[in-house]
């Protein structure tokens, strides 16, 4: 797919190819077009050129907490439940448990803290149990402990055969990445390194 | 059919419980209102301004007092709207268009909105007129309350349209308070006198402002007023709908938009990347 914002091309003609049972990451300088390769993923931007193609249903956690803050943990759950047709929220109940958001299920997304509305934004992603899961940044804001559950919920993920996508600017955690890619000059190269 | 109901109900409800803890607004609806009302009825002198009313052709002596109030609850209860439905719509856009994409049929979520405006717009044109009510007897307390309320609706898809369109919180609050400035302003007949110019008939609130003033000094029943204020209504009201409809629109279900067959060139393409995952 290619795309640019007027005269800036920002992806220059990349394939990916994201198989079940994968946790994968992309990692990329500032403004190297990682989140704006995720937001074509998702379906929030058409690219200029190329298609995008789901074979299930997909969770995308954007960069920026998208979330409504004058309504509670709890009221955004029965939202999204009703969106997505979920009977119940078992899954979204143990995504809530691994990150420790249970106990503020009564809290307007107004009043907490940074790092719990990103909680939020991500369980909103995951609380389908999709196939294919688009994380931006996902753990910006998580102290050191949910960090670290964090990467264990995504190894248990792809474990059990999701597809898991990371996009960040740091590549601190390539050891725990079945595949790392660095987005560069619009174009996704094979790459090791552990900083970007 | 159960789930549409359950789809719009709970849309609905949560549409209502963002409003109700808009606090601003509420505390506006609760003292803003009757206190802008009742301060035109206490400041303005009464003595009768005379002016023909353009939708009966009739000459109208209203006490100025009176006909002051009537243009205040108009400017208030059309700010109010506008800036709930402003605020919603500005801060929620993102939200509602991750919503969509979640699977929330965007049907559903305008419903929701819609009916929310209504009752909101319909509480708030009884209130007002409950407050005007108090202080002398309109006419026609009903006709009063609905062109209010058509009125609060008009200015509630402008909000709506203005949350979609502008970038900034300060813009959108600007373009309302402007427009209503302008709107209110020329139609007052305490200022204008009633002017002879066509031009005040494309106003916003011309409508309402005609119904209104019918209904409080005449016993005519205005139902063109009230139609030509459903029709900008509705016109607003179908520009909020296309500005929704494309910023919730999902990429990955609508069809492309008719584009050149290769895409813009600055510079030399590199040749394609390809990325591809192996399952462990």
């Amino acid at each position: 797919m290619r795309h640019a914002y007027g005269r800036r091309e920002v992806l220059r003609g990349l394939q990916l190819d994201l198989r079940p049972g994968v946790l994968a990451g992309i990692v990329g300088e500032n403004g190297a077009g990682k989140s704006t390769l995720l937001k074509i993923l998702s379906g929030e931007l058409r690219p200029q050129c190329g298609t995008v193609r789901h074979g299930d249903r997909f969770g995308y956690c954007p960069q920026d907490v998208v979330v409504n803050d004058a309504l509670t943990v709890r009221q955004h759950l029965e939202l999204f439940r009703v969106a997505r047709g979920l009977s119940d929220l078992r899954h979204a109940g143990e995504v809530m448990e691994v990150l420790r958001l249970s106990e503020y299920a009564d809290e307007r997304a107004g009043q907490l803290s940074g790092g719990t509305r990103q909680k939020l934004n991500l369980t909103l992603a995951l609380m389908h149990d999709p196939q294919v899961l688009l994380l931006d940044e996902p753990y910006q804001g998580f102290d050191w402990e949910t960090y670290q559950r964090f990467w264990d919920l995504a190894a248990r993920l792809r474990d059990a055969g999701r597809s898991v996508l990371v996009v960040s600017h740091l590549a601190y955690d390539a050891e725990r990445l079945d595949e790392l890619w660095r987005l560069q000059g619009g174009v996704l190269h094979p790459a090791t390194a552990v900083s970007a | 059919m159960r789930r549409h109901l359950r789809l719009y109900v709970t849309a609905a409800r949560f549409d209502l419980v963002e409003h109700a803890r808009n606090r601003l607004a509420m505390v506006l609806v609760a003292l803003f209102i009757p206190s802008w009302i009742s301060l035109a009825y206490a400041v303005i002198p009464s003595r009768p301004v005379a002016f023909r009313l353009r939708a009966t052709g009739r000459l109208l002596a209203p006490a100025g007092d009176q006909i002051t109030q009537i243009t205040g609850a108009i400017n208030a209860v059309t700010l109010i709207t506008g800036f709930m439905m402003f605020a919603v719509t500005f801060s929620g856009g993102r939200f509602d268009r991750r919503l969509a994409m979640a699977g929330y049929p965007r049907i559903h979520l305008v419903l929701a909105k819609t009916t929310s405006l209504t009752l909101a717009s319909g509480t708030i044109a009884a209130y007002a007129t409950a407050v005007i009510c108090t202080a002398w007897s309109p006419r026609q307390p009903v006709q009063l309350a609905a062109a209010l309320f058509c009125g609060a609706m008009t200015y509630g898809a402008l909000g709506v349209v203005f949350g979609s369109l502008l970038r900034r919180e300060v813009e959108g609050m600007f373009a309302l308070v402007m427009t209503s400035l302008v709107d209110v302003g020329l139609q007052n007949p305490l200022a204008s006198g009633g002017t002879k110019s066509a031009a005040v008939q494309f106003l916003p609130t011309y409508g309402t402002m005609q119904a209104a003033t019918a209904a409080g000094f005449t016993h005519t029943p205005l139902p063109s007023g009230l139609a030509v204020q459903i029709l900008w209504f509705a016109g607003a009201a179908l520009l909020g709908l296309l500005a929704f409809h494309r910023r919730t629109k999902d990429a990955l279900t609508t069809r492309p938009p008719l584009r050149l067959p290769w895409p813009p060139r600055h510079r030399q393409p590199a040749p394609p990347g390809r990325a591809t995952s192996t399952p462990r």
